[in-house]
């Protein structure tokens, strides 16, 4: 008995490294990559915010424990009135933002409106001019005196006193509408694409027109789009840097972001800046909260397993109104900023109009020539971007791929982690990034890396829902197929799953990267003398407010945005950056 | 053959100087000593808030002609965001910087106190004029070889000669209410400069009468020339006479104002930094800053000569026929903190 007691356990010990070997061989490559993606992320994602969060509660120098710092951050009543400001602002830009898109949205999706191409063509215009830039040209157009628009109201009407006012609540809040307006409509539009005829005709038949079918049917079966779309538009605006810091200070309007830049003044107090940012963090998640309270209670189902005809509403007298709104909307946001800025860049003074002594290349002759950062700076835009939206597009197609098909268990919470910094301000993010990766021992403050990791961290959603949406529209059977026949599981993805997923990642690429090579509030805080990029060396030039320079910059920022517009819509469609599967 | 070989000599001689700079001229011992160690360093970079964006790139520019493989980063923004970056590097322990300039006394002031400075004595400052030379640091951590010179701008056609303010002073008249631009102390080291100046003289509450004015507020001290350039404004605040002068030569409408209380003169020093990326290249960029040939670039842009050998820029009043008031060291460093605040109280940004 001893000794088979002695002798059994001995071959099972033995048996014992064999087995856990044996079973590291059945562990899918798709394990190890879950691992690397789950630290991936929580280096791009979790550990910039927690780092803020535990850094908002330590005293400078010290680190010991604090509550210091959120009185400071909240002690001074300009303090709290520039978050109060942002927050005004940002429901302002919202609102006005849906104001102009869901009229569109709607005429483009359900009316027979003329001039689609044209309105479409507006709408992606204004989602491609950075902020900041559009922003230069309302400086332009609406400055009290000088401005195009109030030079022109003056001479037309004999008035003293300006018709519009850049310098104003309205003005920052309309300026920055114009630039965002796009996103509810992409947002509004695909939901309004799904809503079948049959519903509105409902309605027709109890007696209803079109004007209340509209108000009554459809608009409340988006519904959850347009939220969607004001919330995100609520959420870029309080995060924006450029547009306040050019319109705001003139025009005396403190918010949270200017707020923000001036606790980075020596001494450079990330502390109390991440005491700041706390809130807004809190605010936003409560937005995201309440959004889905709002949309629990009811139903907003409109694609069902019938289809559904889908036919365009004859809009007869009324198409002209329609398109003069379109059209209205499209000359505030694109025609009229672009027109300015491109007379501005090729003056010596805009002030002094259009006219061939006051016509010149200088100015770009200047940044291309004469500019030791001007092509560098062109140069780290478009690698940046284009390494950070490749870095973005394949964790983010991973990670759609691991959720998608359930690969591991928890796969949900990479989906969430990927969708995180949604929620976070921009500004938010570089200041997290900032304490977590500029000090030692990682050092990355100046170097090009930090920067391109904090524009994946910032973009990841964009490529993420990108992803996701394409890799729900290949069903599993084609790759079942493929594992049945003894393709192994990355085999599979190379030869079935990439190929017909390519156009639509290429369009997700395309968007990271115009997005990324326009941003400016988490670069601000993070570039140094050899990484700064164009956005930030316009913001730079526009210190000193030299508007004809940093127009013709501008200029060159958008001549090179629409190369790589018109790339994509070669490559992945027309509609590429418009599109929401 | 000699005489061949001298002639020679003398054309190439008359080629080189008639190219104006573009090729190597030959360097006074001490600048090539530090030339040569400098070319394996490469570039300079250079964090500035003094010269406006174009004459700084022209320095960079001219820097590069003189000392042929060596480049330099120009980094200019307002002197309160050039310190802030500073600020930023010290703080992430990053050495990126290596000649910082700026408007501000207190940051030199500040850095060496923090022992962040290098010391070094660039020979060429032994031909600065003596003012500024004794506004240096006696212990050769920091010199100054720009100052700025602010005053009053007005736009010749909007506001006509004999209406013209004359002091600093007169601007605080209901009249130039929605008529003026100015800079921010937050941004600007010389706006910070002239409020601290203002304050000494006409106490806060000369702020809060100009606030009833409600002047259009910019960031740099340079941005109420192109407000005015535009029309948008007629009388630009305590702007730099360079950047008008510039702006007045490519046919701009506007006219210097030397106020009767006095034109400000702000001196603004640069330092190296102890922990400089570049040494060599920061000192030989320090000796090029103080040579005359740094005086005959800024002076195309009609920054100041601060050389006797240089003559001053066309257009300005030479500043001994002109009342001059300069805050001193002290006022600085005490007082831009504080006016900072106050001004953020007053005018709500």
């Amino acid at each position: 008995m001893p000794d088979i007691a002695t002798a059994l356990p001995k071959p099972a010990m033995d048996a014992h490294p064999p087995t856990r070997l044996a079973r590291l061989r059945y562990l899918e490559p798709s394990n190890l990559l879950w691992i690397l993606l789950v630290l991936v992320l929580l280096f791009l994602v979790a550990v910039p915010i927690g780092k803020l969060l535990v850094v908002s509660f330590e005293k400078q120098g010290s680190g010991e424990f604090t509550f210091a710092n959120y009185l400071t951050a909240y002690g001074r009543a300009r303090y709290l009135d520039a978050l109060v400001n942002s927050l005004i602002l940002g429901t302002a830009s919202a609102l006005l933002s849906a104001v102009f898109a869901v009229p569109m949205a709607w005429a483009v999706s359900r009316t027979d409106v003329p001039g689609k191409g044209v309105i479409w063509g507006m709408v992606m215009g204004a989602f491609i001019i950075p902020p900041y830039l559009g922003a230069v040209g309302w400086i332009l157009l609406a400055g009290p005196n000088s401005g195009v628009l109030n030079q022109a109201w003056r001479w037309v009407s004999g008035a003293e006193t300006p018709i519009v006012n850049v310098y104003s609540f309205t003005g920052l809040a309309v300026v920055i509408a114009l630039h965002s307006f796009p996103l509810i409509f992409i947002f509004v539009k695909a939901a309004l694409d799904l809503i079948s005829s049959e519903m509105e005709d409902a309605a027709n038949i109890l007696g209803a027109g079109t004007l209340t079918a509209t108000r009554r049917v459809t608009l409340p079966l988006v519904w959850p789009s347009i939220l969607g779309g004001i919330i995100v538009v609520f959420l870029e605006t309080i995060a924006l840097f450029g547009t306040p810091a050019m319109i705001g200070i003139p025009a005396r309007i403190n918010v949270v972001t200017t707020q923000l830049w001036q606790f980075f003044e020596y001494p450079v107090r990330v502390e109390v800046a991440a005491a700041y940012a706390m809130p807004l963090l809190l605010i936003t998640v409560g937005i995201i909260l309440a959004q889905k309270l709002l949309l629990a209670r009811k139903g907003y189902v409109s694609q069902t397993g019938k289809g559904g005809e889908r036919r365009q509403i004859r809009l007869g007298t009324w198409r002209w109104p329609v398109f003069a709104y379109c059209g209205f909307v499209g000359a505030l946001a694109v025609v009229m900023p672009v027109a300015v800025l491109l007379q501005a860049s090729f003056a010596k003074a805009w002030g002094r109009g259009l006219s061939w002594s006051n016509f010149t290349v200088d100015n770009y002759t200047y940044l291309l020539f004469r500019h030791e950062m001007a092509l560098t700076s062109i140069w780290n835009t478009l690698w940046f971007s284009a390494a950070a939206a490749t870095l973005a597009v394949v964790i983010a197609v991973l990670v759609a791929y691991i959720v998608a098909r359930r690969l591991v268990p928890f796969g949900s919470a990479l989906g969430f982690l990927a969708m995180a910094p949604f929620v976070i301000p921009g500004i938010v993010m570089a200041i997290g990034f900032y304490a977590a990766y500029a000090a030692p021992p990682l050092a990355l403050y100046g170097t090009a890396l930090i920067i391109i990791l904090a524009f994946t961290a910032r973009f990841l959603p964009i490529a993420f829902a990108n992803s996701a949406a394409a890799m729900r529209a290949v069903h599993p059977e084609m790759e079942e197929a493929s594992r049945i026949l003894g393709g192994g599981r990355l085999l599979t993805i190379r030869r079935i799953t990439a190929p017909l997923i390519q156009r639509s990642l290429l369009g997700g690429w395309l968007i990271v990267f115009i997005v990324a090579s326009r941003e400016l509030s988490s670069a601000v805080f993070l570039v140094g003398p050899r990484t700064r990029t164009m956005s930030v060396l316009l913001y730079d030039l526009s210190e000193a407010g030299n508007f004809e320079v940093l127009s013709a910059f501008g200029g060159l920022l958008l001549a090179i945005t629409l190369v790589f517009v018109v790339i994509g819509m070669k490559l992945a469609g027309r509609d590429f950056m418009l599109r929401r599967n | 053959m000699q005489k061949i070989g001298r002639r020679g000599l003398l054309a190439s001689a008359a080629i080189v100087a008639g190219s104006g700079g573009a090729h190597a001229q030959r360097l006074p011992s001490h600048e090539q000593q530090l030339y040569e160690a400098a070319k394996r360093e490469g570039e300079v970079t250079w964090y500035s808030g003094q010269l406006s964006a174009e004459s700084s790139e022209a320095v960079g520019k001219a820097f590069g002609e003189r000392y042929p493989g060596l480049r330099v980063n120009v980094v200019r923004s307002t002197s309160q965001v050039a310190f802030q970056r500073l600020s930023q590097d010290m703080r992430a322990g990053v050495a990126q910087c290596d000649v910082f300039s700026s408007t501000d006394y207190s940051h030199s002031a500040l850095l060496k106190r923090q022992g962040r400075l290098l010391q070094f004595r660039p020979e060429n400052a032994a031909g600065l004029l003596p003012f500024v030379k004794e506004a240096a640091d006696p212990d050769n951590f920091f010199h100054v070889f720009y100052i700025g010179v602010h005053l009053i701008a007005r736009h010749k056609v909007q506001v006509a000669e004999a209406d013209a303010p004359r002091s600093w002073t007169d601007l605080t008249n209901s009249r130039w209410r929605e008529k003026l631009a100015v800079g921010h102390p937050g941004y600007s080291g010389a706006i910070g400069a002239w409020a601290v100046l203002m304050r000494k003289m006409y106490g806060w509450d000369y702020f809060k009468a100009l606030e009833k004015n409600r002047p259009q507020i910019g960031r740099s001290s340079i941005d109420p020339v192109t407000v005015l350039n535009a029309g948008e404004r007629s009388v630009g605040v305590a702007v730099p006479s360079a950047s008008a002068l510039l702006s007045m030569s490519r046919g701009n409408p506007l006219e210097l104002i030397y106020p009767i209380d006095g034109t400000v003169v702000v001196p603004s020093p640069s330092c190296i930094q102890k922990n400089a990326p570049h040494p060599n290249a920061a000192k030989l960029f320090m000796e090029y800053a103080t040579s005359a040939e740094y005086f005959q670039v800024t002076r195309r842009t009609f920054g100041e000569s601060l050389r006797a050998d240089v003559p001053p820029p066309e257009g300005a009043k030479p500043l001994d026929q002109v009342k001059v008031i300069t805050p001193t060291p002290e006022d600085i460093e005490t007082g831009v903190p504080e006016v900072k605040e106050s001004w953020r109280d007053t005018f709500g940004v």
